[in-house]
Formats: structure tokens, C-alpha cells, sequence
């Protein structure tokens, strides 16, 4: 039996829209984490929903600013999705498997988030939805990858 | 998408979205970090013509709540960020108001005193008073020293949680925004802080009970006694306490 590979013929759509959506993450992470740390004094929210949540105790996971997690997590999630899209990377199967972890791994840091949210901080952030909504939507995005994952394996 | 994946797609649309994201994002960014809080004035300014005490009280302004004919008059100074004018204002202040003010008894001003430790004092100073252009100055107070801890803290100007109390007390949030977001009762702000430092107030919340002092300030059942001693007893004789 012929064993099946990817044609090389471009990159995969559903990398790049990862891509995209990780780089709207990394651009929403850095907007947050300036405000974090003061070089932009106001946030534009709507609601003072951003600054309740901001300034909670819970605006740090284990002593680290959350949005800064989100920046190297949405970055290093950009650059996998980039390499991703090289020629001849569509069938490599640790990207794929990379691309799997940190969509699933970013999907539940923000369920975690969004209880927090919804049950304890009783705060809406607006940023914080779009964030969401991003980390759903990569989750959508990587799901080829389980198909890629068990056609290059051998 | 499954058959995009089959057959890739153009790198170069994809490059060009990912350049205009980019693009997009950072200027927007960039943006926010150099508009930040322009022309909202959220410190002390320069006061100048001040020098004598007259001059002063013209720029300085209180805003009073009861009968301005009361026997007792009472002056508080007090400082938006400052946990004792918190208790002061809710625990003391409010039975006062519903008590000795409502009676008729006292009038009670309030002047701003935002202590310079407290690095949101004065904007929250500012925005209680865009408040009372509406009206709406005892509300607004009251809802802010409530949440005190919600802004208190901010490492940044906490414009949206003020924008947010003023919606809850039901201001007209186009004008209360130009308001805050202007130099609106600097000046007054200004002028009431050096106001308090000429009649001796080092601290806040400090309370005047007809140009005395009034000590017990944290108690409400002890400040009312207080102000019965200072004033010849007239306070709390309508309810007998």
C-alpha cells in the first residue's frame, strides 16, 4: 500500500488561519501586559470590567502576569504555526503534535480564566473575551492536525 | 478546509494578511500607548493669585448638604483613597447625614483633601465632581469610597471603573466623560487641598464641628457625643440619644 503524504502543492489553510488568530492572541497579550505594567494608562474597555480584573489578585497565574503568559504562549503557538507553513512541513509530525498541545493547553488556561471570570472576580473582560474567543478558535483550527498525526505515522 | 489542506493554499495572501494584522495591531498599540490619559488631569495643579487666605476661599468650594441654616456646621476634609475617610464616610458620615443632617441640626461640607501618597485621590476627587455637576456628588461619593479597594490598587489611572460608577449612579455619561476626561475642578480640587493646609489639616479624614476640631471621628455613637459636648448639646436632641 502506498503510504499517504502530504502534496506539497502550498501551505495548509489551517496553519495559517493559526497563525493569524495566534498573532491577534500575541497582538491582545501585549496590549494587556503594557497596561499591566503601566506604560499605557487606560485601557479601552467599555465597562471597568478590564481594570477589576487587572488589578485582581488573580491578574498573575503563580506570581506571573497572566497576559504575559498569554504573550509567550499566543508567540511561541505563532512561530510553531509559521514553521508549519514552510515547504515540505505540512507532514512533520512534531509540529503537528506541538500545534495539538498548545491549543489544548491554551484552551483550558482559558475555561480557567473565564470561571474565574464568571464565578469569582464577577468581572467581564473584554480583551479577556477576545482572548477566548482566539484560544476557541485555534482549538477549531488544529483539529487537521489529528488527521496529519496519524497519516505520518508510519 | 480539509480540501484546502489537501491542496495548500497562496503563501503570499497569507503573508500579506499577516502583514496587515501586524500592521494594524501595532499602530493601534502604539496609539493607545502614547494617547494614554491626554488632557485628563488626574494631579494637583499650579494655583497661582492664592497667596492671601481670601483669594483662597474664592477658588475653593465645598459642597454642602443640609440646612444652611443649621446651628452646626461641619467641614470635612477628606481624601477619595484613604481607608479611615472610607470608614469615616460609611460607618460615621452616613448615620450622621440621616441623623443630625436630616433633622435639620448640621450642615455638612465636604472639601477635597487628596493626600499626594495617594496617586488616584485626585482624579476620584475630580470625578465625584463631575458628579455633582449633575447632581449626583453624595451618590457617587458613597459608591466610590464603597469600591474603594476595586481602584485603589490600579497601577494605572482607573478611568473605566469611575466611568463605570457613574453609569450606576445614572449620570449622562457623554458629559460626565468630557468632564473627567478634561481639566474640569482642578482647580477646585486644587484650591480646597491648600485650603485645608492653611486651616492646620495634616491628615484625613479631619472633620471641623463649627471651627473645632472634632477628635472621636471613627465612631458614630463617640462623634455624636462629641458634638453634643462642642455645641452645647443642641445635636441629637430631636431623636434622645
Amino acid at each position: 500500500m502506498e503510504r499517504m503524504t502530504e502534496p506539497d502543492a502550498g501551505p495548509p489553510l489551517n496553519r495559517m488561519i493559526a497563525a493569524v488568530l495566534a498573532l491577534i492572541g500575541v497582538l491582545i497579550s501585549t496590549y494587556m501586559l503594557l497596561y499591566h505594567f503601566g506604560v499605557i494608562g487606560s485601557i479601552v474597555c467599555g465597562t471597568g470590567g478590564c481594570q477589576t480584573v487587572q488589578n485582581s489578585p488573580w491578574a498573575k497565574f503563580m506570581g506571573v502576569p497572566v497576559p504575559l503568559i498569554g504573550l509567550l504562549g499566543y508567540g511561541a503557538f505563532f512561530v510553531t504555526a509559521l514553521l508549519g507553513t514552510r515547504p515540505g512541513a505540512a507532514a512533520d509530525r512534531r509540529i503537528a503534535a506541538v500545534l495539538i498541545a498548545g491549543a489544548v493547553i491554551g484552551a483550558a488556561f482559558t475555561v480557567y480564566l473565564t470561571y474565574l471570570e464568571m464565578y469569582v472576580i464577577n468581572a467581564w473582560c473584554r480583551w479577556c473575551i477576545g482572548s477566548a474567543i482566539v484560544a476557541g478558535l485555534l482549538l477549531v483550527a488544529v483539529i487537521p492536525e489529528l488527521a496529519r498525526l496519524r497519516r505520518s505515522t508510519p | 478546509m480539509a480540501k484546502a489542506n489537501q491542496k495548500g493554499s497562496s503563501p503570499k495572501t497569507f503573508y500579506w494578511i499577516l502583514g496587515v494584522v501586524a500592521v494594524l495591531g501595532i499602530g493601534a498599540i502604539a496609539l493607545a500607548a502614547m494617547g494614554g490619559d491626554s488632557g485628563m488631569v488626574t494631579e494637583p495643579i499650579e494655583l497661582s493669585d492664592v497667596g492671601d487666605a481670601a483669594a483662597l476661599l474664592e477658588r475653593a468650594r465645598g459642597i454642602a448638604i443640609g440646612d444652611e441654616n443649621a446651628p452646626i456646621k461641619m467641614l470635612v476634609f477628606s481624601d477619595f483613597q484613604c481607608p479611615g475617610c472610607k470608614h469615616w464616610a460609611l460607618q460615621v458620615e452616613a448615620p450622621l447625614k440621616a441623623d443630625l443632617v436630616e433633622s435639620g441640626q448640621v450642615q455638612l461640607v465636604y472639601y477635597d483633601f487628596p493626600l499626594s501618597g495617594h496617586p488616584h485621590s485626585f482624579i476620584v476627587s475630580r470625578a465625584a465632581r463631575c458628579a455633582n455637576d449633575q447632581g449626583k456628588f453624595w451618590e457617587y461619593h458613597d459608591l466610590a469610597f464603597a469600591q474603594q479597594e476595586q481602584w485603589s490598587y490600579s497601577r494605572t489611572t482607573p478611568t473605566d471603573l469611575l466611568i463605570e460608577y457613574a453609569q450606576t449612579v445614572g449620570l449622562d455619561m457623554g458629559q460626565f466623560r468630557s468632564c473627567l476626561e478634561s481639566d474640569a475642578h482642578a482647580e477646585t480640587v486644587t484650591a480646597n487641598q491648600m485650603l485645608g493646609a492653611q486651616l492646620g489639616v495634616r491628615g484625613t479624614p479631619t472633620v471641623f464641628v463649627n471651627g473645632r476640631q472634632l477628635q472621636n471621628w471613627n465612631d458614630f455613637q463617640a462623634a455624636k457625643a462629641e458634638i453634643q459636648a462642642m455645641t452645647g448639646a443642641s445635636a441629637g436632641a430631636t431623636t434622645g440619644t
